[in-house]
């Protein structure tokens, strides 16, 4: 009898006592911490959201560039046609730094397609006035002729907006972008080419958030 | 008698994890944004967004405005990435655990203001796209309210949208129908695509949250206040008026209920049923225990009645339904804009905050020398009765 009523009392407190000391842990989250984890920029994290994201830009500037170098008015020219860049605009939702793109697109081109376009350096334009006044008044040295005008016009526009369409309820977020580029004939201001990548993502937040 | 030590060994267990929570652990000097630097680096990672809205908007106050940027990046990553499961959240809607365990984004009114801040730091750094991103996302994170009459209802926001739009070669003409639709106080102007000179003004004190309920399982708003009305600005020879358009108690207390409001509720009817259970049990069970003699099949039933109440008493004592109360505590209460056009170069500029009689408040009145960009570029002025 007594040992029932010992095993009574002394087997819910064991139990208490396993489900109070569980508290230890809380306010404690990943102890030893995680290991810094090397991903491929065109690989989805584990942290992730509904906006741009470093694989959504690898995917959209590798169609873009590819698709650059199929236009005829590139893949035809005799000599490289001059692009210049002109800002991206962004007609998201979210905040991003969208010179990546073009900045992107750039680099394939240039590295991975040689001497198909050719970029100029307009934003260095300061430094590089500054280094012709230089030569143009002789106090450093010069390969040419530093009166000619060297610096070279652009034949085409490269440029592109990001636009998106948001809904959200109580069963989550779904954020849908278009991102479209294209090439402008800096002469005539015809559209030569054109082309476009869409993205959709969507998620719903912990129920303690909504 | 050792049913009774057992019983105090494990209340004391229970009460022990009442203790987890740590308190500050760096000293507070007095000045917000110390304050706030060294809460941010030594505060829990499940605080820390909130300390950052916090000291962004000092740190925007008094001009700051690279780190005000510095601390709303950070802060709109956390809102950003809260997609998908999340351990501390999940443990905000256990029983057992408080929902302040979860990391603070804030509610929706405090989610846009974050926004709102970012929106205008880009503004001011002429990205007017990224700007209007922010405004964008602004009203989205008010878009899930339960009464949708309230639901993405910023004229503020709306209206910063169509500005860039229009300023950006587009049509904003139908964000600015939207803002003129929602207004409940001042109704916004047309656009003026030429006004170079652009105030974002606020005052006031926004909304705190308290919890309320038997167990404090209800989030409540007490109401943010203000003495000041609108603000005068002169400069230039022109006097304008800036009327609020956005009431952030009006935002935070119309979105109707939220779904851990259930849950908390739910906790709270667990705490009460345990609670009654184990009275009913430890009554039930001393009587019966009492009653016969020793040894004797009730005295059995008697004291495992006692036990079961006393641990159905200690899952109440550990259910937690307690609301978060955790709340970005410096907002204003009001918000307002106004742009002026302004040839470019120093300007004086007078603000002054008006009472509900239309007098300035003598102590708030502000002079500041402001230098007005070259077009097309704008020039972004952020006032605050709080400006320091």
């Amino acid at each position: 009898m007594k040992k029932r009523i010992l095993a009574g009392i002394f087997g819910p407190s064991v139990l208490l006592a396993i489900i109070a000391t569980g508290c230890a842990s809380s306010g404690v989250k990943n102890p030893s911490g995680i290991g810094v984890t090397e991903m491929r920029a065109d690989e989805k994290g584990f942290v992730a959201g509904t906006g741009v994201e470093s694989q959504d830009l690898v995917a959209v500037t590798d169609k873009m560039a590819r698709s650059i170098l199929d236009t005829p008015q590139i893949k035809n020219a005799q000599n490289p046609p001059v692009v210049l860049l002109d800002p991206v605009l962004n007609d998201t939702r979210f905040p991003i730094n969208k010179d990546l793109f073009l900045t992107r697109i750039q680099v394939l081109l240039n590295s991975k397609c040689e001497k198909k376009v050719q970029f100029v350096a307009r934003d260095r334009m300061a430094a590089l006035e500054h280094e012709r006044d230089l030569k143009r008044t002789g106090q450093v040295t010069t390969s040419s002729d530093s009166n000619v005008v060297e610096f070279k016009g652009g034949d085409f526009f490269l440029t592109g907006k990001l636009q998106s369409l948001t809904t959200r309820n109580s069963r989550g977020i779904s954020d849908y972008i278009l991102y479209s580029f294209e090439l402008v004939d800096a002469r005539t201001s015809a559209i030569v080419w054109q082309d476009f990548a869409e993205m959709k993502k969507q998620g719903v937040e912990d129920a303690s958030y909504r | 008698m050792k049913m009774l030590a057992s019983s105090c060994l494990v209340g004391a267990l229970v009460a022990g994890c009442a203790t987890t929570e740590t308190s500050e652990n760096w000293q507070r000097t007095g000045d917000p944004l110390v304050d706030g630097r060294a809460a941010i680096e030594h505060s829990q990672k499940r605080d820390r967004a909130l300390w950052e809205y916090r000291t962004a908007a000092t740190a925007m106050r008094r001009g700051q405005f690279g780190e005000a940027k510095q601390w709303l990046d950070d802060a709109l990553l956390t809102l950003g990435g809260i997609y998908g499961p999340d351990k501390d959240a999940r443990k905000a809607r256990s029983y057992f655990a408080s929902e302040s365990k979860k990391t603070f984004i804030g509610e929706p009114y405090e989610r846009v203001m974050a926004y709102y801040y970012r929106g205008i730091l880009y503004w001011i750094d002429g990205e007017l796209d990224n700007a209007r991103a922010c405004f964008r996302s602004g009203e989205i994170m008010d878009s899930d309210a339960e009464n949708k009459s309230y639901s993405g209802d910023y004229v503020l926001l709306d209206y910063l949208d169509g500005l860039i739009t229009s300023k950006l070669g587009s049509d904003g003409s139908e964000a600015l129908k939207r803002a003129q639709a929602e207004s409940r106080m001042a109704k916004p102007p047309d656009f003026d695509l030429q006004a170079n000179a652009l105030f974002f003004v606020e005052f006031g004190s926004g909304p705190l949250k308290y919890a309320t309920g038997q167990y404090g399982e209800e989030l409540r708003f007490r109401p943010g206040h203000s003495p000041v009305r609108a603000i005068q600005i002169k400069l230039n020879g022109q006097t304008v008026r800036a009327e609020p358009y956005d009431d952030l108690t009006f935002q935070a207390t119309t979105r109707g209920g939220r779904v851990m409001d259930h849950i908390l509720a739910n906790k709270a009817v667990f705490k009460r049923a345990t609670d009654t259970a184990g009275n009913v049990a430890i009554i039930g069970g001393a009587i019966l225990a009492s009653q016969q003699g020793s040894h004797s099949a009730a005295d059995e039933v008697g004291l495992g009645l006692l036990a079961a109440g006393i641990i159905s008493k200690i899952f109440s004592a550990a259910t937690t339904p307690t609301a978060d109360v955790r709340a970005w505590d410096n907002l204003p209460q009001f918000l307002s804009f106004t742009a002026v056009r302004l040839p470019a170069g120093p300007q004086a500029v007078t603000v002054e905050f008006l009472d509900a009689n239309g007098s300035p408040i003598a102590n708030l009145t502000q002079t500041v020398t402001m230098t007005v960009s070259d077009p097309p570029r704008d020039t972004v002025i952020f006032v605050s009765d709080k400006n320091q």
